[in-house]
This record gives C-alpha cells, sequence and structure tokens, in this order.
C-alpha cells in the first residue's frame, strides 16, 4: 500500500516536471507554425489560430537556410565519419599495440582535456588566417578529425576484450588490418555508435568556433545562421520556424540513438 | 640501417635485415600509418596553439602587422581592468546559481526515475535529456521569447493574465544572469540526472534489504544512506558543471550580448570581445589562461579525489 501511494506521486511529479520540460519545446513547435510576429495571447489560444507552413517557406525562400544546413552537414559528416574511424584505430593502437612511448603518448593527448577549448581558438585563427583558410570548412573540420575521448572510449571498451581473440587469429596468420575490421570493430559497433552520436551533436550545435571562423553568410553553419535570425526586434515566428530546421537533425539522432547518448554519459560519470 | 649497409656491403646480412624491417612493418604498420598522422595533427592543431597562446600574452598584436612584445603589460591590465574583474565575477555568480538546482534537479529526477519499471524510467529519461541534445542557439532563441522583458515576453504575459506585475527579466541588470542560469539548468540537468542514475545503479540491492530489515523509513534510506553512498558521484557532477559553467558563452552572447550593464559579461564573452571585436589578441590570450588556470585547478581536484575514490 504505502509504496504503491509514493510511486503515484512520484509518477505525477515526473509528469509535472516533463510537461515543464517540454513546454518551450512545444512553444517552439507551433509558434513556428503560425504567422505571428509578436506572440500574443496565452499560448494555449495560439493552436486555435490557423496553423501554416508559412514561416518556413518565408525561410527557405528568404534566407540562405538550405546553404546553412548544407553547410552543417558537411562540417559534421565528415569529423563525425572521421572521428568514428580514429577512435577505432587508435583505440585498438592504444590498448593492443606495445610500443615504447605508447602510454606517455596516450596521457600526454588525455592530458589537454583539461585545456579549455577557448584558449585554442586565437592562435588557431591567427594560424588559418595566415595561410588564408578562414572562412572555409577547413578550420571547421582539420582540428576535429578524432577526439581523444572517443579514443578513450574504445580503448577501455577493447581492454575488456579477451586476449584469445587476437592471439588466436595471429597464429592464422591475420594481421592488424583483419584483426581490427574483422573482429574488433563488429564488436565495438555499439561503443563507435556512442562515440558517433556525441561527435555529431557537438558538432551540430557548436556556435563559437563557426563564428569566429566564417565570416560570409554563405559560409554560416546553421547555428549562426539561426543566430543572425535573432535580431533585438525579431520576428517570432520566423525565428521559431528556424529553430525547428536547427533542432530536427539533433531530434532524429536522440530519438534514434538515445541509449549511446546514455551509454557515453553514464560511462563517463563512472571511469 | 642505410648506414651500416653502406659502411659494409655484407650481402650475408641483408636479407635478415629486410626481413626484419618487414616483420617490424607487418607488427607496427598500422601504428605509423596511423598514429604519427595523428600526432601531427595533435601537435599542430593542440600542442603548438597552448604554447603560442601563452608567447601572445606578451604581445601586443590586432592581426595586422607585426607582433610587438610588451613585457607584462597585458597581465597588468588584467589586474586594473574593472571589467575583467566583473566577468570573473559574474561568471563565478553564474556558477552558484547553476550548479546547485542542476544537481539536485538532477539527483531528484533520477532517485524518481530509477523507482519507476524500466519503460516509464527510459519515456521520463528520455523527455528529460532532450535539452541536452538541442543547441544553445536553438533554446536561446525560445527564452528570448519567453524570458523578454516587455509586455510581450510570454511570461510577462502570463502574469499580466494573473494580474501580477511584470519582469524585466533579461533586460535587468538583477535577473538577466538568472535568466542564463535557468536556461543552463534546463539544458544541462539531463546530463546530471543520468550520471546519478549510473551511481544509483551501482549501489547494491542489499544494502537496501539491510536497511529496510532493520525498519528505515524512505526518507531516512535516502538520506543516511543512499545519499552519501553517492558521495563520488556528487563530487564529479559538481566538478564538471563548475567546468561547464566557467565556459558560458553562448547564452551570453545571444541573448544579453553581457548587458545590461556588464552584468553578464562572461569571462569567455569577454575574452570573445577583446580577441575578435576589439582585435587585442594578446589581452584576449590572458582572459584565456584565466579560464585555463581556474580549470586546470578545478580538473586537478576531480583528479585527485577520483583517484583516492578508486584506491
Amino acid at each position: 500500500m504505502e509504496s504503491k501511494k509514493t510511486s503515484l506521486i512520484s509518477i505525477v511529479l515526473l509528469t509535472i516536471l516533463a510537461i515543464l520540460f517540454l513546454t518551450p519545446f512545444i512553444i517552439m513547435i507551433i509558434g513556428s507554425m503560425i504567422k505571428m510576429k509578436i506572440p500574443v495571447g496565452n499560448p494555449f489560444t495560439w493552436i486555435q489560430k490557423d496553423l501554416s507552413l508559412f514561416n518556413f517557406n518565408f525561410i527557405i525562400k528568404n534566407s540562405e537556410y538550405l546553404t546553412w544546413i548544407k553547410n552543417s552537414l558537411v562540417i559534421t559528416i565528415i569529423p563525425t565519419a572521421l572521428q568514428m574511424f580514429f577512435a577505432l584505430v587508435l583505440g585498438y593502437i592504444f590498448s593492443k599495440k606495445q610500443f615504447k612511448g605508447r602510454n606517455l603518448i596516450f596521457w600526454i593527448m588525455m592530458a589537454v582535456i583539461m585545456v579549455p577549448s577557448q584558449i585554442l581558438i586565437i592562435p588557431r585563427y591567427i594560424m588559418f588566417n595566415k595561410i588564408g583558410w578562414i572562412n572555409s570548412y577547413i578550420p571547421l573540420i582539420l582540428p576535429r578529425v578524432w577526439d581523444i575521448m572517443g579514443v578513450f572510449f574504445v580503448k577501455q571498451f577493447m581492454l575488456q576484450l579477451p586476449k584469445e581473440l587476437e592471439e588466436a587469429a595471429y597464429i592464422d596468420g591475420a594481421n592488424d588490418f583483419h584483426i581490427l575490421f574483422g573482429i574488433m570493430a563488429p564488436l565495438s559497433k555499439s561503443v563507435i555508435a556512442t562515440v558517433g552520436t556525441f561527435a555529431f551533436i557537438t558538432c551540430w550545435n557548436d556556435f563559437l568556433t563557426p563564428l569566429i571562423f566564417t565570416t560570409s553568410k554563405e559560409m554560416y553553419p546553421i547555428t549562426v545562421g539561426l543566430a543572425s535570425l535573432l535580431t533585438k526586434e525579431g520576428n517570432f515566428g520566423i525565428e521559431m520556424a528556424g529553430a525547428v530546421f536547427s533542432f530536427i537533425p539533433t531530434f532524429l539522432m536522440f530519438l534514434f540513438f538515445q541509449k549511446y547518448f546514455t551509454r557515453g554519459i553514464a560511462f563517463t560519470g563512472i571511469k | 640501417m642505410k648506414v651500416n649497409s653502406g659502411c659494409k656491403p655484407d650481402k650475408g646480412k641483408k636479407p635478415p635485415m629486410a626481413e626484419k624491417a618487414k616483420k617490424h612493418l607487418s607488427k607496427y604498420g598500422i601504428v605509423y600509418l596511423f598514429l604519427i598522422p595523428v600526432m601531427v595533427q595533435f601537435i599542430i592543431f593542440y600542442l603548438i596553439p597552448i604554447i603560442f597562446s601563452f608567447v601572445l600574452t606578451f604581445t601586443d598584436w590586432s592581426i595586422v602587422g607585426t607582433p610587438k612584445f610588451n613585457g607584462l603589460s597585458n597581465w597588468k591590465r588584467l589586474f586594473n581592468d574593472a571589467i575583467a574583474w566583473k566577468s570573473i565575477k559574474n561568471t563565478v555568480k553564474f556558477s552558484i546559481y547553476y550548479i546547485v538546482p542542476t544537481m539536485a534537479l538532477g539527483l531528484f529526477l533520477a532517485v524518481m526515475i530509477f523507482a519507476q519499471k524500466k519503460k516509464v524510467g527510459t519515456f521520463f529519461k528520455g523527455i528529460f535529456f532532450l535539452p541536452v541534445v538541442t543547441s544553445f542557439v536553438v533554446i536561446s532563441g525560445i527564452w528570448k521569447w519567453i524570458f523578454m522583458g516587455s509586455e510581450q515576453g510570454i511570461i510577462n504575459q502570463v502574469l499580466t493574465f494573473l494580474g501580477l506585475n511584470t519582469q524585466l527579466f533579461l533586460a535587468s541588470s538583477k535577473q538577466a544572469l538568472l535568466v542564463l542560469a535557468s536556461l543552463s539548468v534546463f539544458k544541462v540537468v539531463g546530463s546530471t540526472m543520468i550520471y546519478y542514475f549510473a551511481g544509483l545503479n551501482g549501489i547494491s540491492e542489499e544494502v537496501y534489504e539491510a536497511a529496510k530489515i532493520d525498519g528505515a523509513g524512505k526518507w531516512r534510506i535516502f538520506s543516511r544512506i543512499t545519499f552519501p553512498l553517492l558521495t563520488p558521484i556528487h563530487f564529479y557532477v559538481a566538478i564538471v558543471t563548475t567546468i561547464g559553467s566557467f565556459q558560458i558563452f553562448d547564452s551570453a552572447f545571444l541573448l544579453t550580448n553581457g548587458g545590461p550593464n556588464f552584468s553578464t559579461n562572461t569571462i569567455v564573452f569577454y575574452m570573445y570581445k577583446q580577441g575578435f571585436s576589439s582585435l587585442r589578441f594578446g589581452y584576449a590570450s590572458v582572459l584565456a589562461y584565466v579560464l585555463f588556470v581556474i580549470i586546470l585547478l578545478l580538473s586537478l581536484i576531480q583528479k585527485k579525489v577520483i583517484r583516492e575514490d578508486l584506491d
């Protein structure tokens, strides 16, 4: 009896909080479908208004939205794919190969986590500016082709795999590439998926880096593009439609890969 | 190898050498092929910038022209710059506004969800985690309208409807930082919840069983057993959220532009302004190093405590 009552209370509390947490998203979605410069009246009356895709049409026609989405895809998908690949390969190298200086190299790379990314921006800016790569994709891709946290994930994962796996394969004459791509990669699928989901969200949502490295509208990714819409006077409907555009890919990632996110976060929490 | 074979042409020795090299390559080829390019990338994009950034703190440079060394004057400037100190103060204030609610709410959600059936729990976890994957820009875009200081703001409309006074929110130098903190709590609490959830998973059933046999009530079990057993998680979450809070930039840039009256001028925001609006790269690097030192100290505390915890 007692526990049933508390469980009901906890469900009610959770539901109230869940509604509170969803409200901003509901405001965004409904707002995006209403032709309204300023959100007038209480949000519940909005739904009674005519819903339309006017705002979406408007920004596709009147801004570089499609280009921004394309830019975001380029600077997200390339680093994500490479980060997954390098996490796999380097995770293997750092967990399974024995060579001099291996641990030293790994820990120097790991130590850089303690360096806030903001400190790297100015020197990188000067570097890229000197070469003439500002306002291109390169500054948004090249520094991000691998990520030490992803390598760390895979390394820890592979350390748990039994040694017999590779030893048997070595005896059969397999080389590292066979072992890595034939045996290790299929086993590491889920940890690689975790690395990929994190990389995707981080690159897609990044704001400061592209804010600095892109200077013309045609090169903006969607975050900077959306920010350029959030002007002082503003237009509620249009801004919410822009937000929805930026939100959809991350929402889809989240929908399909939720368990990889939670797994990744829990992993960093425990180790 | 080359020197050896060049000085002493020895036919008998060459094949084993080549054999050895081949064997070496087959064993370490993968290391050369992938680790070396990554190390080069690491040196160019991490190590050199870190050092370069430090050198920059002793120069006066605005991208055009040549950098001039000016000794310690950027560092001296920091100590006399009231706005820089205000930005540090604001960032610390922001951390305080943000850390305790994030931890408390994250723990609350985790405990509540932990008590549910798996399917129900996963559903709720999903909802609270949604803001974590959503960008600061999207959430700022929504927050802008919710907390707009004029009568057009969504909350102000609700307040008017209820017959209450409207608030200035983002337009108030007293409230703006709190609004930014609320945005960050909303965005981050889902990951705090997951950390705590993992922590709760790590506590063995037997501990609870024993307590139940002793007749302890729910609250007592929580305050005497669950909460203290989560100490490593409390610590980890506290450090991770603090580090994150010191890097706050996006919402300050998008919603308040550091204002009103510098009340949301945070360290990273000020660094951005000094570097990319005023083109004072030297001074901006000093600010970046201030941030670096703070985060380094926090990370070292974290490393030390976690290590003790593991031992």
